[in-house]
């Protein structure tokens, strides 16, 4: 038992893994935007331009343009702390801007550059503010997290399949004495299998089960333990599992359970 | 009046063989009508197990045919042989109990693997119970009983379904003369009330004191029925 719970333990704490790192992936590189930064010289025939171009493109969900007064103001609000610094200013140093943000679902970063690289080069755009890198980074770690999830998850599933297996092959070799009695008595296979199939799958469902009390138990300790993370807070949420995949973990655990007792009942059966 | 008794048990030119070249047995061939006790007599590895293993189908002989009760056993394909196996009550020297289980509950599979009622279990299994005279321990565990008493549990569970057949093998290899004496008297009363038992034994001082039909056998051959 203690076993089959710690293998189920092994997947709901990969599982719940992945399914922060995917967490973290998604909030990164949602609300992706590009700022183009405007030349204060430009007119508005050419942002009305560089606009519609920024539009035009699939990748952007919508666009907007910041003027130099609300680019000021923001970090007013954003930086109360300087705003003296601010009011000794002559001047506004900020430029205009126009703000595309870019759609969840903006696909390879590479488009995205091309579409930075095209902006860029139109007049009246003075510079570019856009993290490729963390783009990059963020959409490798997506991948990732999903590549290992598959990968580590079905091995671990395998193994826990066998582990199980093993642990009911060992109770049906404790029990050799009784299955040999209830053929010798006229049991039929059935008869015989159904007790070691229920004991199966109320191994696999138990021990799934408690793992996930005890995977439920460290993601409401962890943060506990960790203390504030500050602004990493929302990004290091810790999630659980959600309700299809622990049903999911259970059902597996009951259907392994169920296949690792059919297994290990078979041999004893020959007649 | 033997000759009015149809033959429940017939074996034609039966040989086993687990590893060549030995033969375990070797030429088998008898009739065992409803009704007989038969003991098989015969020194260690003379093939009195394999025969009884092969009347209960355990495992099919190497060669020849098994007729019971007119069906031939060895067309029964394996999903049905339970149903032939009903029809037996099977003894073994070790007992095969369940340590950890009650008298009563021992003696209650055969009809467990029935279906049949709770009400009509307990009934059955406290009248085999009274008649091996264990009844008053029907609640204790095998493993506070006697020896002997470990073996009437067996013999009780093994008759508990009424069987046609009853075989025994060794079934007081374990016991001391006086309650191997208790256990073949006990075999004879079930015999008296219909059942037909054969007794795997190598006890001569048994043998020759309840045995009316013996089968010897050496090296796996029939070497003599009826004298000892």
């Amino acid at each position: 038992m203690t076993i089959i719970c710690l293998s189920f333990l092994i997947v709901g704490v990969f599982l719940s893994l992945s399914n922060n790192l995917q967490h973290m992936a998604k909030e990164l590189s949602t609300n992706m935007v590009v700022t183009f930064f405007l030349d204060k010289a430009a007119t508005a025939a050419e942002i009305k331009g560089i606009e519609q171009k920024v539009l035009g493109s699939p990748l952007v969900s919508g666009v907007k343009v910041v003027g130099a007064e609300e680019a000021r103001d923001r970090f007013q609000k954003n930086f109360p702390d300087l705003k003296d610094i601010l009011a000794n200013l002559k001047i506004n140093p900020f430029p205009p801007s126009l703000e595309a943000r870019l759609k969840d679902t903006a696909p390879a970063s590479r488009e995205v550059a091309k579409l930075v690289q095209d902006v860029r080069q139109m007049k009246g755009v003075e510079d570019v503010q856009f993290n490729q890198d963390w783009v990059d980074k963020m959409q490798s770690l997506s991948r990732l997290a999903k590549a290992v999830g598959f990968f580590l998850g079905g091995i671990l599933m395998l193994a826990s399949f066998f582990i199980i297996s093993n642990v009911i092959k060992l109770n049906v070799l404790d029990r050799k004495n009784e299955i040999e009695i209830l053929r010798l008595v006229g049991a039929t296979n059935i008869f015989i299998r159904i007790p070691f199939l229920f004991e199966g799958i109320a191994l696999g469902v138990m021990g799934s089960t408690v793992s996930l009390a005890f995977l439920l138990l460290a993601t409401k300790l962890f943060p506990v333990y960790i203390g504030s993370l500050g602004a990493l807070q929302q990004l290091m949420n810790f999630r659980y599992l959600s309700l299809s995949q622990a049903l999911g973990l259970i059902a597996a655990g009951g259907v392994i359970g169920c296949l690792g007792s059919l297994s290990s009942v078979s041999k004893f059966l020959k007649t | 009046m033997d000759g009015f008794k149809k033959n429940l048990i017939e074996l034609f030119h039966i040989y086993k063989q687990y590893q060549p070249p030995q033969w375990a047995l070797s030429d088998i061939s008898l009739q065992v009508r409803n009704g007989d006790f038969y003991f098989i007599t015969g020194p260690s590895g003379s093939g009195k197990t394999t025969l009884l293993k092969i009347i209960f189908r355990e495992f099919p002989p190497s060669q020849g045919q098994i007729v019971i009760d007119g069906v031939n056993i060895l067309k029964i394909p394996n999903h049905r042989i339970h149903e032939l196996r009903r029809t037996m009550g099977i003894v073994f020297q070790d007992f095969r109990l369940l340590f950890h289980r009650t008298v009563f509950d021992n003696v209650a599979i055969p009809l467990q693997v029935l279906g049949e009622p709770r009400k009509e279990i307990r009934r059955r299994v406290f009248n085999t119970l009274r008649m091996v005279n264990l009844h008053q321990k029907m609640w204790d565990l095998p493993s506070r009983l006697s020896y002997g008493e470990q073996q009437r549990v067996a013999i009780a569970r093994a008759i508990v379904n009424n069987p046609k057949i009853l075989l025994a093998d060794e079934p007081t290899g374990n016991l001391d003369p006086e309650l191997a004496f208790e256990i073949i008297t006990l075999f004879k009363e079930i015999n008296k009330q219909g059942a037909t038992v054969i007794i795997g034994s190598h006890d001569r001082e048994l043998i020759r004191h309840f045995g009316d039909r013996i089968l010897f056998l050496q090296k796996g051959k029939l070497i003599g029925k009826d004298a000892l």
